[in-house]
């Protein structure tokens, strides 16, 4: 699905590349979580997959990109649209303006696409209801909590049924409420086996709840890459400015103190450090 | 909060559901009328016979009557002082001190608010009755592109918000200590710092705008269809070219008739 | 013709949007602090400045329309041809370079103030019947006294305040730039006129 081959990438005035000589493959279906400091490059990685590297910020891109079949770097913008949908971390922004109802905010692209109209009607009851939000249907966008907001965001390009999803930091400006909302319902995406999704992420305790696999970049590198249960707990984690999740600290904590003596396998998760202190 | 659709009166009526089209027709048909055909009284009497009928069908007429009034008042009102008090010369009805009122002024003046009640009343009634995505909608079968739109909507939603969050920074600064009334000066310098900030914010997510419309598809060339459907029928239809004809029947009747005694003599 | 095309991109197209929500959102600002200016035409001037004429005239088209739903509409529909000629103004001078020295940001909006006087008075003159419905008009019947037609009482009053609104309009302009950093100011289709 995916397929980066050496991709370097410098911003327009940029000396510093934002990604350097980055490779990567990822089959369809996987669920993979790209983690890393601020300013690792992990939204340059998404607007890469999304084309908007290098079509909207221009710069300078090398190597090979290639997503869904198609050529990033000599297809258009309008031919990408439709094979890879993005959100992002700004609910607010995300909302065109240009309609006045959830459903209609999520038919938008559709109608673009120029989706006949029986079976846009089909696929929006289906993505509302996916999205949790049938009750909303009728409301303003505007009207939404951020976390519905997002959750409305990202059913309006699940909707245009792109073979590849890409979400940066969907729930970095959301409050604990509403990260939550969008957090069930990407788990609820990862559980349904048909999209590949790359997620950019910093909160880690979700990731690893529902990743396949788990990409850490530092300084636009790939310096990790693996099974989440493996990646989080490394002891790396911190050298790259990532706080490893509370689970793996907690074990860690309790392994420095005596408590245990099995440093084998840390936990990530809630349920592993369950079993770890049995 | 529900659904905001602007200057929209959701109510159920005839007028309401008329393709967008028909009414600009009409609409425009009336505004050609009172506008160009002489007379003091014109304007008045298309808004008695073509107005106000429609907005009592569509069930506006209490929003049309208001929301006229208060647009046509002050210019009834600068009229009646520019154009009655100061025209240079005519008939003198009344003398108040130094000033005159002429006959001559105070007819113009009365036209005049007249075709301003006209334009006013024929904007609101469009846009009483009208959803502004039917409108847009409309347009885009007589060709508008859809980035116009795109413009026009999300401006209409975007506009109150905008102004939420500069009243709150208005506040804001206020609670600093930031002058906003008091003099001339104190006030203009307070519109900087309580301005930029919001300006420059709201260029700044420019960017990320552009980027959700591409993802869904916005800069695609090619066929596009819409979940909102416009009712019309052959009646409508022949009926707006019927409109049509008749507005330009009046613009060139009134032009021949203006030009030519001049030719002809 | 490409060039027309990358004037109105996407980004063009919400740059324009945006132009029009400044315009009407600073035309209430200005009468909320009751300041004796209209300012409803930075975001026009803005966006003629960095996307060129053909979208800048847009913007003020579409912004006059978008003003008279929200305000009067006889204050606005009528001068939507002013509106018009302010953007593709703002993008000529663009164009020549002069969106890059603050004394000429000054001087194009005088000259833009004196052009929008002459458009707006036989505008206000034959659509309006000489009248703005506002407290203006005392000015337009000061001119009237003196024995002056519609037409150029209309000029003089639009002369008494447009060139100081332009030009003060301008300079907003002049410091929204200036604040703006390259990296946001080089998604405009023609950034390179103002940096
Ligand atoms: N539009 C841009 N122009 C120039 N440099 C940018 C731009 N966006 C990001 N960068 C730089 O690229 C690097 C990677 O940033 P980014 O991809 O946003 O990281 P992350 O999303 O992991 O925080 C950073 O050094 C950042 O400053
Ligand atoms: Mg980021």
């Amino acid at each position: 699905m995916i397929h980066l081959r050496d991709v370097t990438y410098f911003y327009p005035r940029a000396t510093v590349p934002a990604l350097a000589g980055l490779s990567l493959d990822v089959p369809a279906g996987q669920f993979c979580a790209v983690i890393g400091a601020n300013g690792a490059g992990k939204s340059t990685l998404c607007y890469t997959l999304a084309g908007f590297v290098p079509h909207f910020y221009r710069g300078k891109l090398t190597g090979q990109v290639e997503v869904a079949g198609v050529d990033v770097p000599a297809a258009s913008l309008a031919a990408i649209a439709g094979q890879v949908g993005l959100v992002f971390a700004n609910p607010f922004n995300q909302i065109t303006g240009a309609r006045f109802t959830v459903r209609e905010e999520i038919a938008f692209g559709l109608e673009n696409l120029g989706v006949p109209l029986d079976e846009m009607r089909a696929r929006i009851d289906d993505i509302l209801s996916f999205a949790k939000l049938t009750e909303l249907a009728e409301r303003s966008p505007f009207a939404l909590s951020g976390g519905q907001q997002q959750r409305l965001a990202i059913a309006s390009v699940l909707v245009m049924r792109p073979p590849l999803v890409v979400l940066d930091e969907p729930t970095s400006q959301l409050d604990p409420i509403g990260s939550k909302e969008v957090f069930a319902v990407l788990r609820d995406l990862a559980a349904t086996d048909e999209a590949t999704v790359v997620l950019a992420e910093q909160k880690l305790e979700w990731v690893a709840v529902f990743a396949d696999r788990v990409i850490v970049l530092h300084e636009g590198r790939i310096v990790a890459d693996g099974p989440p249960g493996d990646v989080l707990a490394s002891g790396d984690l911190t050298q790259y400015g990532l706080q490893p999740t509370r689970y793996t600290q907690a074990a860690r904590a309790a392994l420095a103190a005596g408590l245990r003596r099995d440093s084998a396998e840390l936990p990530v998760t809630l349920e592993e450090a369950v079993e770890y202190f049995k | 909060m529900t659904v905001n659709y602007g200057l929209y009166v959701p109510k159920q009526s005839g007028i309401h559901s008329l393709h967008p089209l028909t009414k600009l027709a009409y609409l425009g048909f009336c505004l050609a009328v009172s506008w160009v055909i002489p007379g003091t009284w014109t304007p008045y009497l298309v808004f008695l016979l073509g107005i106000v009928p429609l907005s009592a069908l569509g069930q506006v007429l209490p929003n049309i009557l208001s929301g006229a009034f208060k647009a046509v008042l002050p210019f009834a009102i600068s009229l009646f002082v520019v154009q009655g008090f100061f025209w240079p010369e005519g008939t003198v009805l009344q003398q108040i001190g130094p000033f005159s009122l002429k006959e001559e002024g105070l007819f113009f003046a009365i036209r005049g608010a007249g075709r301003i009640l006209m334009a006013v009343s024929t904007f609101l009634l469009l846009s009483y009755t009208t959803r502004p995505d039917e409108l847009t909608l409309a347009l885009g079968q007589l060709g508008v592109p859809n980035s116009i739109a795109y413009v026009i909507l999300s401006t209409l939603q975007i506009i109150p918000r905008f102004q939420t969050k500069a009243t709150t920074i208005l506040d804001a600064q206020r609670s600093r200590g930031l002058e906003t009334e008091g003099s001339l000066r104190v006030r203009a310098r307070a519109l900087l710092p309580l301005v930029l900030p919001l300006l420059l914010s709201s260029i700044v997510d420019i960017e990320e705008r552009a980027i959700a419309l591409e993802v869904r598809a916005f800069g695609r060339q090619g066929p596009k269809t819409s979940l909102l459907v416009l009712h019309d029928t052959p009646w409508q239809r022949l009926l707006r070219w019927l409109l049509l004809l008749a507005a330009l029947g009046v613009i060139v009747w009134r032009i021949y008739a203006a030009l030519a005694p001049r030719f002809l003599s | 013709m490409d060039r027309l095309k990358s004037d109105f991109s996407t980004v063009g197209i919400v740059l324009m949007g945006v132009g029009i929500v400044i315009n009407i959102a600073m035309g209430r600002i200005v009468t909320t602090l009751s300041l004796p200016l209209y300012l409803d035409s930075i975001g026009t001037i803005f966006v003629g400045a960095v996307a060129g004429p053909w979208v800048g005239a847009l913007a003020g088209i579409i912004s006059n329309l978008i003003a008279a739903f929200f305000g009067n509409p006889a204050n606005f529909l009528p001068y939507i041809p002013v509106a018009a000629i302010i953007g593709f103004m703002a993008g000529l001078f663009s164009r020549y370079g002069w969106f890059k020295l603050w004394w000429k940001f000054i001087l194009a909006g005088v000259i833009t103030g004196v052009v929008a006087a002459l458009i707006s008075a036989p505008i206000t003159a034959y659509v309006n019947s000489g009248v703005v419905g506002t407290g203006m008009d005392a000015l337009t019947a000061a001119f009237r006294g003196m024995g002056m037609s519609t037409l150029q009482a209309n000029f003089l009053q639009g002369l008494s305040t447009d060139p100081l609104d332009k030009s003060i309009s301008y300079l907003l302009v002049y410091s929204i730039i200036q604040a703006l950093p390259n990296r946001y100011l080089d998604r405009f289709p023609r950034a390179e006129y103002v940096r």
